[in-house]
């Protein structure tokens, strides 16, 4: 109940963050992208099945408030949890520097895989190679991002983590 | 064993959320904009939009500072190519006082045509949110269908043409911009009074497609909304003579039917804040 609770808050803060502070952030013609941020940092912390879920649901969140097709950011969110999540559970360096790597990467894909779903459904009106620089410039300013929100959604997640189960 | 069926369970939660992802876009791509995921959606837009004002009130003067921080080299040389457009604009303002007595006339003329027919009403709209996806370039304004906005009303500022309106909630609704890839208007160029169709090009300048290759056209020149009414059949979604821009560049691309050209946007996207939505216009007359 306490993690559904944390996870509409933080979902609602990024949403609401992302329309406007972020959306005035416009370097070079791209800008952040909070939703990815949120769902790679929660697969990391909490694993595949968190991640999914996180994803889904902030990809909904977002997705009702776009004109395009409702569920194709959804759909990327819950993979790229999912995988994050699964590709975590097989690195075991503590580097901190880790989330920062996964989130850059991450993003990148999913907003390239993102674009392939728009254009499969004729929704996407722009260029090969303007796509890819928005997904290169948005995975390195969420990188960014990442020393910053991480910290801050540890210690949320840990602090709403019922007491009774045991840490992997 | 606990391992793998967690594992297991796992799976099966992401197949589940992934087919109803699936279902959502193929349920929404059929409806198009009037089914109830549509309706949906125009809902949370009611929910948030409050949310999105306050906060980007409190923080809009920061990202202006911001802004303007990252874009002061700019800034810097606007000024100098402003110091000397005002050189030059003076010289013609010196010039252009013979004229003023003519164009009083004109406008006197234009005021009785506007008193006889065209009779156009507006509300005025403040930007609370831009677009949220870097692939769509759309503002969300404080006015909804409560205060009688409708669908594909057409937006404008005091600077220029803006775009219309595309998603309308209760109080609040989202308008694409003519620089959206998506937008298309019928555009006139000022001085020789020939049409062609300007679409967006996101970041870039807008393109100006389908004119007469003939046609001299000046650099700097004006671009208004072409405007045409065809009765019962056909009418254009904004009204006549909006400026939309400057003719920016000519691109001599070796066409026989057809000459682009790319024209900057009169109104600055990055820093609207106040606009106006046309709610009904009378053109018969």
């Amino acid at each position: 109940m306490r993690r559904a609770l944390l996870l509409s808050a933080v979902i609602l803060t990024a949403l609401i963050l992302q329309t406007t502070v972020f959306s005035e952030v416009n370097l070079l013609g791209a800008k952040p992208e909070l939703m990815y941020l949120l769902t790679i940092c929660f697969a990391i912390l909490e694993g595949p099945s968190s991640g999914a879920i996180t994803g889904f649901a902030g990809g909904m969140a977002q997705d009702f408030l776009l004109d395009a097709p409702k569920g194709i950011t959804a759909l990327t969110l819950t993979l790229l949890g999912y995988a994050t999540g699964m590709a975590r559970q097989y690195i075991v360096t503590p580097s901190p520097v880790l989330p920062v790597l996964l989130v850059g990467g991450g993003t990148f894909a999913g907003v390239v895989f993102y674009g392939i779903v728009s254009f499969l459904l004729g929704e996407l009106s722009i260029g090969w190679l303007y796509l890819f620089r928005v997904a290169l410039l948005s995975g390195l300013y969420n990188a960014i991002l990442t020393p910053l929100v991480f910290p801050l959604l540890r210690r949320a997640a840990e602090g709403s983590r019922s007491r009774r189960v045991a840490r992997w | 064993m606990a391992l793998r069926s967690r594992a297991r369970s796992t799976r099966v939660l992401v197949v589940a959320l992934v087919s109803i992802s699936l279902v959502t876009i193929t349920v929404d791509y059929r409806e198009g904009t009037d089914g109830p995921l549509a309706s949906l959606g125009d809902g949370a837009l009611a929910v948030v939009s409050p949310l999105q004002e306050a906060v980007s009130k409190v923080t809009h003067p920061i990202g202006n500072f911001f802004s303007t921080l990252f874009r002061l080299p700019s800034i810097r040389r606007d000024r100098d190519v402003l110091r000397q457009r005002v050189d030059t604009l003076e010289t013609q303002l010196a010039e252009g006082r013979a004229d003023q007595a003519r164009l009083a006339e004109l406008e006197a003329l234009i005021g009785v045509q506007e008193s006889l027919g065209i009779r156009i009403e507006t509300t005025g709209a403040q930007v609370i949110a831009n677009g949220v996806s870097n692939f769509e370039w759309t503002i969300t304004i404080d006015k909804g269908s409560s205060d009688g906005i409708h669908e594909s009303m057409p937006v404008v500022a005091s600077a220029g043409l803006v775009g219309h309106v595309v998603n309308v909630g209760t109080s609040s609704s989202v308008v694409q911009l003519i620089i959206d890839p998506d937008s298309s208007v019928a555009g006139r160029l000022d001085v020789s009074r020939q049409t062609g169709l300007l679409s967006g090009e996101g970041p870039a300048d807008l393109q100006m497609s389908l004119v007469e290759p003939t046609v001299e056209v000046a650099p700097d020149e004006h671009v208004v909304t072409a405007g045409y009414r065809i009765a019962g059949v056909a009418e254009s979604l904004y009204p006549p003579n909006v400026l939309i821009g400057t003719v920016s560049r000519v691109l001599d691309e070796d066409s026989a039917t057809e000459k682009f050209l790319t024209v900057r946007p009169a109104v600055d996207f990055s820093s609207l804040s106040l606009v106006l939505v046309v709610l009904s216009r009378d053109t018969r007359g």
